[in-house]
Order: C-alpha cells, then sequence, then structure tokens
C-alpha cells in the first residue's frame, strides 16, 4: 500500500531574533544576523498508511505543533520531504487542504455569530460538498455528537464540549481522506470525552478515515491508538504499539497479595517489597525480574494466598519516566 | 470567477447578518461614527468663517475635497476592513490565517470577507452630506468629462486608501510593534487629504507627489473639476493621474501582500 504520509528527515528551524523590539529594531534584525536558531523539528521520518489512527505525543515546545503545521501546509519545512495525500502540502495548498480536515483543539474554525446548521451549510460551498453526500454525512454526525440540541444555537453560545463536537463534524463534512486533530479533548469532561472518542473511532472505522492526532490525555491514546509517536526536542523518540510501548518502558508491575497470616518473613529474592499492611503486601517486580506467575508460584510454595492481584504501570507514569529520563535518547 | 464573487457574498452576508444582531449597539455605533464626521467638518467651517479661506480655498471648495475623502474612506473602510492593521494583527495572533488556510479557497477573498464594517455607512452618508453641500454652493461648469471622471476619482481614492490598510496588515506579519506608524499614513494621510495641499510645507508635498502619490487621488482632480489654476506647475495631465496612482498603490500593495503570505507561510508566528 502507498502510504498516506510519508516523511522524511523533515526540518524545521526558527530564527528567533535577538533584538526585534520596535520598527528600528526589526528592520536593523533584517540586515543583522543577530539571531538564535531554535530547532522545533529536527529530521523527523514516518509513514502513515491509509486508514490508521496514529498518537502524536510530546510534552509542550516538543515540536509537535510544529509537525502538525508542516503536515497541514501551514508552514513550509526548512529541509526534508514531506507528502501527503500524494502532494506537498504547502507547495499545492488549495488542492491539499480540500480533502483533509483539521480540528485545532483551541480554536474554532466556526464563524462566531453564526448558528452551527448555518456555518456547516457555508462550508458545504466552501468545500463544495454535492448536496446527497452533505445531507447524509450531516445526518449521520449529528446523530453521533448529539448535534439537535444546539444546531441552531450560535457558535459563541456553545460550551466547550458542544463546540468542539460542532467543528469535528466541519472538519468531516467534505469526507476527507486524512484528518489532524489536535487536543481533540483537551478541557473536556469524562463524558464528553468519552463521546468525541466514539466518534473518532467511528470515522476511521467505518470510513475508513486516516486520523492523526495529538493529545494530552493518555486516555485518548489507550482507548484510540494502535500506533503512538512520541516527539522531544524535535526528534522522534519512539514509533510502534502501545502495548510496545509500555513492554520496553514500562518499568515495574506491582503485585498486591493478601495472605492468610500475617507472616513474620515475606521477602523474595530479586523482588521488592513496595509496602506492607498486616497480611496484605506489594511487590514489584521487572519483567526483566520474573514473570507474574513464577512470583505468584514462589510464594504459594511458602505461604497461603488469600487473595492477590496484578497492576500494570500506568502509561501516563510510562510516558512520563520516557520525557523525564530521555531513556530513548 | 462566478463562485469567487457568490463565495465573497456569502462571507459578507456572514458579516452583515452578525452585526444587525445587535441593532442598538450597530445604531449607536453609525450615529457615533457620523456624528464625529460632522463635528469635524462643523469645527472647520467655524474656522474657516474666522480666516476665510484655507491656503486660497473657500469653504464649499474645501468641503468638497474633504467630503470626497471622507466618503471614500469610509467605503474603503467597509470593503476593506478584513485587512485593518489593527484588527488583521489581533486576528493573526489568534491564528484566523491558519484557518483561513486550512480552507480550499483563496486566502485574499476570505481575508477581504472576514469583515464588513457595516456601520462605517455613518461615515460615508456625513461625508456624502458635506460634499453634496459643497457642490450646491460651489458654480462648477460642469463638462461631461468631469461627470465621468468624478466617480473614477472616487474608485481610485478607495483603491488608494485600500491599498495602504494592505500594506499595513502585511507589516504586521513581521513586527505588530510599528502598527502605530502605519496607521499615521493610512488616519493621517486622510486627515491630509482632505485639505488643500498647497498649505503643506515643501518636503511634505514632495513626498506625497513622489513616494506616496496622494497629491493626484484629491486635490489635483479637485483643481480640474473645480477649475481652479494649479499652483504648483505639474504638468496640465496630473489632474488625471488618481487611476493610475490609486491602481499602482493597490497593485503594490497586493504584490506585497503575496510577499508577506509567503513569508507568513515559512516562519509562523
Amino acid at each position: 500500500m502507498t502510504p498516506i504520509i510519508r516523511v522524511t528527515n523533515l526540518r524545521k528551524y526558527f530564527r528567533v531574533s535577538l533584538r526585534a523590539k520596535g520598527l528600528v529594531g526589526t528592520v536593523r534584525g533584517l540586515f543583522t544576523g543577530d539571531y538564535r536558531l531554535v530547532r522545533a523539528v529536527d529530521g523527523i521520518s514516518f509513514e502513515v498508511q491509509p486508514g490508521e489512527l496514529v498518537g502524536y505525543l510530546g510534552p509542550n515546545g516538543a515540536g509537535k505543533s510544529t509537525t502538525l503545521k508542516m503536515l497541514t501546509g501551514l508552514l513550509v519545512p526548512t529541509s526534508g520531504e514531506l507528502h501527503v495525500n500524494g502532494r506537498v502540502p504547502w507547495r499545492e495548498r488549495k488542492a491539499y487542504v480540500a480533502h483533509i480536515g483539521a480540528v485545532f483543539g483551541n480554536r474554532s474554525t466556526l464563524w462566531w455569530d453564526l448558528p452551527v446548521v448555518d456555518s456547516l451549510e457555508l462550508l458545504q460551498y466552501i468545500y463544495r460538498v454535492p448536496p446527497a453526500a452533505f445531507r447524509r454525512n450531516l445526518d449521520e454526525f449529528r446523530e453521533l455528537l448529539e448535534l439537535d440540541a444546539f444546531l441552531d444555537t450560535p457558535v459563541r453560545s456553545l460550551s466547550l464540549g458542544q463546540r468542539m463536537r460542532a467543528d469535528l463534524c466541519a472538519a468531516l463534512l467534505h469526507n476527507p481522506d486524512l484528518v489532524f486533530l489536535d487536543e481533540p479533548t483537551i478541557g473536556l469532561d469524562v463524558v464528553a470525552k468519552e463521546r468525541i472518542r466514539q466518534f473518532i473511532l467511528h470515522v476511521n472505522r467505518e470510513h475508513g478515515t486516516t486520523v492523526l492526532l495529538t493529545t494530552h490525555d493518555l486516555s485518548d491514546v489507550e482507548k484510540l491508538c494502535e500506533r503512538v509517536m512520541i516527539i522531544d526536542h524535535g526528534q522522534l523518540l519512539y514509533d510502534g504499539t502501545l502495548s510496545g510501548l509500555r513492554e520496553r518502558f514500562g518499568g515495574k508491575r506491582e503485585l498486591v497479595v493478601d495472605f492468610a497470616e500475617d507472616y513474620a518473613d515475606v521477602s523474595v529474592d530479586g523482588v521488592e517489597v513496595a509496602g506492607r499492611e498486616g497480611p496484605r503486601v506489594v511487590y514489584r517486580f521487572g519483567r526483566e525480574d520474573m514473570s507474574a506467575s513464577q512470583l505468584i508460584s514462589a510464594l504459594s510454595e511458602r505461604f497461603r494466598i488469600e487473595d492477590l492481584s496484578v497492576r500494570e504501570p500506568d502509561i501516563e507514569d510510562t510516558v512520563r519516566r520516557i520525557y523525564e529520563e530521555r531513556l530513548l535518547e | 470567477m462566478l463562485y469567487r464573487l457568490d463565495l465573497y457574498r456569502r462571507l459578507i452576508g456572514v458579516q452583515m447578518r452578525s452585526q444587525l444582531q445587535y441593532r442598538t449597539a450597530f445604531l449607536l455605533d453609525t450615529l457615533t461614527t457620523a456624528s464625529q464626521v460632522v463635528t469635524a467638518f462643523l469645527t472647520l467651517a467655524l474656522i474657516l468663517q474666522r480666516f476665510d479661506n484655507v491656503g486660497g480655498w473657500k469653504l464649499p471648495e474645501v468641503a468638497f475635497l474633504y467630503g470626497m475623502v471622507e466618503m471614500a474612506f469610509g467605503s474603503m473602510d467597509m470593503l476593506f476592513s478584513g485587512f485593518d492593521p489593527d484588527n488583521f494583527s489581533l486576528q493573526v495572533q489568534r491564528g484566523l490565517l491558519d484557518q483561513l488556510m486550512l480552507r480550499p479557497v483563496d486566502i485574499t477573498l476570505q481575508v477581504l470577507g472576514s469583515e464588513f464594517i457595516v456601520r462605517r455607512i455613518g461615515r460615508i452618508a456625513q461625508g456624502a452630506a458635506v460634499f453634496a453641500l459643497g457642490l450646491a454652493l460651489l458654480p462648477i461648469q460642469w463638462t461631461p468629462l468631469k461627470l465621468v471622471y468624478l466617480p473614477v476619482v472616487f474608485a481610485s481614492l478607495v483603491c488608494f486608501f485600500g491599498g495602504l490598510f494592505i500594506i499595513g496588515a502585511t507589516i504586521t506579519f513581521w513586527t505588530v510593534e510599528s502598527i502605530e506608524a502605519v496607521n499615521i499614513f493610512t488616519y493621517g494621510g486622510t486627515e491630509m487629504m482632505a485639505y488643500p495641499m498647497s498649505i503643506y510645507p515643501d518636503w511634505m508635498r514632495r513626498f506625497f507627489t513622489y513616494i506616496v502619490p496622494a497629491i493626484f487621488l484629491n486635490y489635483y482632480p479637485a483643481l480640474y473639476i473645480l477649475g481652479k489654476p494649479d499652483p504648483l506647475g505639474l504638468p496640465a495631465f496630473a489632474p488625471f493621474l488618481a487611476p493610475v496612482a490609486g491602481f499602482s498603490v493597490l497593485l503594490v500593495a497586493a504584490l506585497f501582500w503575496q510577499f508577506g503570505l509567503r513569508h507568513y507561510q515559512s516562519t509562523g508566528t
């Protein structure tokens, strides 16, 4: 299959002028070489196949937005190659954006004073969506996103969650091949987040729309994405499955055991006792140390066990550790 | 082309509908802008009563200049308000341009359609009133050429001011701190063009002849239509340079704007 996104050695450097104060400073800045070079994206390569749902993660300032802006044609790369949906985004802007959708979580693409439905109709005109396709999509999306309650409300009076639903609908009305979602669940409550996740999954599965999303909420990734890419300091640190990420960097798992009695010595070689509260003991062990079943059988040989449970490490912790300890560099 | 016109009409329609939603605010705004223009002219009229003329121009003649500039600037401010540097730089910071770039239609057309300040009608109407007053009091020798040329002068002024707005908006891609400097040209320029150019010092007049060709847009056409002699001794065709000057400024602005957009695409905000 031909990849829908092909990024090769992509770079984006910004010159930040060191004295850009006032008109004089700006004019002088044009001629003198006093600037600092910021490597926002510093040589990343990846491919995305049609129909994939990819999570793009990274701490603030890691280069996520810059990548997204290049992918959507808003920014011209400093170097490297970028082919999306058969085109070079920044070079063929109009033709390119006609077949993609984008939602930038913190701002709306809709007209502020216009009722939602009027905005959608204007977008239908702008994207030249045939009336039949428009009807079909609108009917489908308004049900999934429960838009009916506020379809006639001006965008300025919508809640954040409603606005996001309206924006998602707007971004997908023209049946884009590929959609970029920047923080689609930011600032929403649990119920609203869930509805949006369901919608993204639906569009990806039923319409085959390729989705690339950035998020700070790792439950988005856990519930939606098979594949994650992690960027930091402008470089791609990880590109693979979520479970692979957990396996490699998952840190330690925990086994919580309720013993029948309060044994004096419950230590096991190579396993840390992370906590003890009467007959309840928490063991912490790494994947490389032993498997859960090995530990359980070692314990059951020596003690009588009432109950036990295994805790997988949090994906949130995993990713935080990757950023903080720079495990991937 | 038809599609673009229709799209423009729809985008403007959105703006109109939004503004008319707030009816009271709209009416008040219109009245305020209008009364500002009238107050300014009344002040001028009072001064003229005392001094009789400005640089050899009587009150009705100044009304002709003043009314023309006000009408043209008001119309431009309505049509080109998407490019109003103050508003534009704010919108860019809010990410407007990114939003527009994500839509498969022309960016310039969208910026033009992103704002349409209907209440400028007030300024236009008052400008027209002052202009009409001038016409009524002046013994103009109308010829067919003058009648045809009058609307051309008006359109050229609109182009000229529009060009200044676009240049101002484009500069904000590089710096938002110099908006004030840009405003000196647009707002100061309007103010200046409302009076006969002969009253200004030499260096200033030269600047507005050869660098920014403002002198050909209002002063010279007025000399011709009012049948006044040219005190500055420019060639006889000078009164007819209005469309050339207006159109060239708009053209230069459009080219600069395209350049600015490319710059924006390579640096972001």
